[in-house]
């Protein structure tokens, strides 16, 4: 099990869109994900649990992956937050 | 009792069928228990209409081309993840499970519940979330009612709503929904607009339809006039079987022009071009008779994957297109790719404040010059097989068209020394949706072969209103001076230098702007297949020196309502 630190750097936080793609992007291994913010943990293939912490701009959340392709899967994820997302800002 | 019931046609056709009302929030579903025996059967009935559901999302996502794709097929996206996600299925599993609960119970419970999480937030993003929960498990629920009572279906029905989205039309249709009747929405919305190409009459804007119209109602609906009529009586009626063989004339005709010439009553040919970016389109295109396909979409290419197309596959899609068409000319567009697309490869440059006036189309391409070189050895590789041009999008300056221009020229110059067989000249052309390229199109006509005008986001960023944006309204239209009279400058400046000007937005797809379009002194229009044969109708039942006469007028209207009336007093 691997965990890491990671930022919400895009202005509009984990909204429908950013979460879509990290769902996606996480959806695609085998490890099982989740995020922890605001005292709260969900599954962080759940489209509807990501969207429900309403994790807005600068928040910090805790991403724990867990499985055979725990590190590649990290890797893709932080890369995601890294981008913010693909949307800027 | 008969009466009728006013609205605003927004997609033309006739339907005669029981009416079938969906209120706002229609989820109200009764409690229900279940013994605990039935838990079983009942959580095997709710998958099922889960699967299926999920088929019918995939469909609508394969059956989505054209301008509207990106758009629809992106909450299409959204709604599928939320159809698949663990914490759903698993609190509908809980609930029947556990709480023994009908599974249409749990639905409205675990509807209710994540709304009330949603709608306590206070982002109003957030809180506005709660229509994609809706609409997801009312799909659901509706997809149980269906297999429950076949006839319960849209099927051979009206449905009158109070909204509609672009996404839930094409799968009406596909159910067999005869029309569709919306309290708001207007005949400018994507709706609207996806209403005309699906050819689903749709009347918009009929205010009294929710409170005067009861399930089962017979209704007669006219997409051309707006007119509803709740329990027709005999004249009704024989009017109605007088417009259908009417209608049934016209499809015939329709389908008869495709081998007729798009002219004028006063002769002159307007060139109707195809926009493409999948097999069908361009088979179809072929099909209806386009003069080529003069805006082909390379985007598909990149997004939805994790690695770049190399230059063979590129080649090869390039090549199939060319040789479709057998001979007509193939635009292809180099890729519009910005931070708002769904790009999976990198290719985006992130961290971007605003996507739309970040690194996209040839800004992009200019900053990753070795997958925009990839990608112009493929196209010109491709122009070996039949007449091709590169149309280049975004184009804000010279620059980049002088940029472009060197790069075509040296990468021409190197697959002929390799020995590849490429055409002799391949025009190049700028896109013209930014507004300074529009103003300052003399600064660069001379250093391109044609230009299009992509109306849809030259509208954007000359209006400073963005098109997805419900809460602007109808700020967002095409039907504004400005967008007119900027049209006719870049229409002028074109012709005046002997260049050929398309128009290749939405707009150009749409019959009832075609008039429009010609009095601003196009005679070359890109649209979709789809409507093509309809607007090469209208442009048959134009006279063009008349409506270039009035064009004067035209640009003197001061408001969209003035752009309306002057369309309205040609027909």
């Amino acid at each position: 099990m691997i965990e890491r630190e990671l930022l919400i750097a895009n202005k509009l936080g984990l909204h429908a869109r950013a979460t879509a793609k990290l769902v996606q992007v996480l959806s695609g291994y085998r490890s099982n994900a989740t995020l922890v913010a605001k005292g709260r943990e969900v599954n962080a293939k759940s489209i509807m649990g990501v969207m429900l912490l309403a994790a807005g701009y600068g928040t910090s959340v805790v991403l724990r992956v867990d499985g055979e392709d725990e590190a590649t899967a990290m890797e893709a994820a932080a890369a995601l937050f890294e981008r913010k997302f693909d949307e800027g800002g | 009792m008969r009466h009728a019931i006013p609205g605003h046609g927004a997609s033309r056709g006739n339907a005669l069928g029981r009416a079938r009302v969906r209120l706002p929030h229609a989820l109200e579903v009764a409690e229900e228990h279940i013994p605990a025996t039935k838990v079983e059967s009942e959580l095997q009935r709710l998958h099922t209409a889960i699967d299926a559901v999920r088929v019918e999302m995939r469909n609508m996502r394969h059956q989505l081309h054209g301008a509207l794709a990106h758009e629809v097929g992106e909450f299409l996206d959204i709604h599928a993840l939320l159809l698949d996600d663990p914490e759903l299925l698993q609190g509908l599993d809980d609930l029947v499970r556990k709480g023994l609960y009908g599974v249409d119970y749990a639905l409205r419970l675990q509807r209710d519940r994540l709304a009330s999480v949603f709608e306590g937030m206070d982002d109003t993003y957030f809180r506005s979330r709660v229509e994609d929960i809706d609409h997801v498990i009312g799909r659901v629920h509706a997809m149980l009612h269906k297999r429950e009572a076949d006839l319960r279906g849209v099927a051979g029905e009206i449905l009158v709503t109070d909204a509609i989205a672009p996404a839930e039309l094409s799968q009406l249709q596909s159910q067999g929904v005869l029309a569709v009747v919306t309290a708001g929405g207007s005949a400018l919305s994507h709706s609207a607009i996806l209403a005309r190409s699906l050819h689903l009459p749709l009347v918009v804007g009929a205010h009294l339809a929710l409170q005067q119209v009861n399930d089962g109602d017979v209704l007669l609906v006219d997409g051309g006039s707006g007119e509803i009529i709740v329990e027709p009586n005999a004249a009704d009626l024989r009017a109605y079987r007088a417009r259908l063989r009417e209608e049934k004339r016209e499809r015939k005709q329709l389908h008869r022009l495709r081998r007729e010439p798009s002219r004028t009553l006063d002769d002159v040919d307007i060139k109707l071009w195809a926009n493409a970016e999948s097999r069908e389109d361009v088979a179809s295109a072929h099909a209806i008779g386009a003069a080529g396909v003069g805006l082909y979409r390379t985007e598909f290419l990149f997004l939805q994957r994790h690695e770049l197309p190399d230059e063979d596959e590129q080649f090869r899609a390039y090549r199939d297109v060319v040789l479709g068409m057998t001979g007509r000319t193939v635009t292809i567009r180099t890729m519009d790719i910005g931070a708002d697309k769904a790009d999976r490869t990198g290719l985006a440059l992130a961290d971007e404040p605003n996507p739309a006036l970040g690194v996209r189309g040839v800004r992009l391409s200019l900053a990753r010059e070795a997958v925009f070189e990839t990608q112009l050895r493929a196209i010109l590789r491709a122009s070996g097989y039949g007449p091709l041009r590169i149309l280049v999008p975004m184009i804000t300056s010279r620059e980049e068209v002088v940029a472009v221009a060197a790069l075509v020229k040296r990468i021409a110059r190197d697959l002929r020394s390799q020995g590849h067989e490429i055409a002799e000249h391949v025009p190049l052309g700028a896109m013209i949706e930014v507004p300074a390229a529009a103003i300052a199109l003399s600064s660069f006509i001379g250093a391109v072969d044609f230009i299009s005008i992509g109306t849809n986001d030259l509208t954007q960023y000359l209006l400073a209103a963005d098109r997805g944006n419900d809460a602007l309204g109808d700020l967002y239209s095409p039907l504004h001076p400005a967008v007119l009279r900027l049209m006719r400058d870049v229409i002028r400046t074109a012709k005046a230098r002997g260049k050929s000007v398309a128009v290749c937005g939405e707009m150009a797809g749409d019959p009832t702007l075609t008039p429009l379009l010609l009095a601003l002194g196009l005679d070359e229009l890109s649209l979709h297949p789809a409507t093509l044969l309809e607007v090469r109708r209208t442009i048959r039942a134009q006279q063009l020196d008349a409506l270039r006469a009035a064009a004067p007028a035209l640009l003197r209207c001061r408001d969209r309502a003035a752009i309306e009336r002057w369309l309205e007093q040609l027909s």
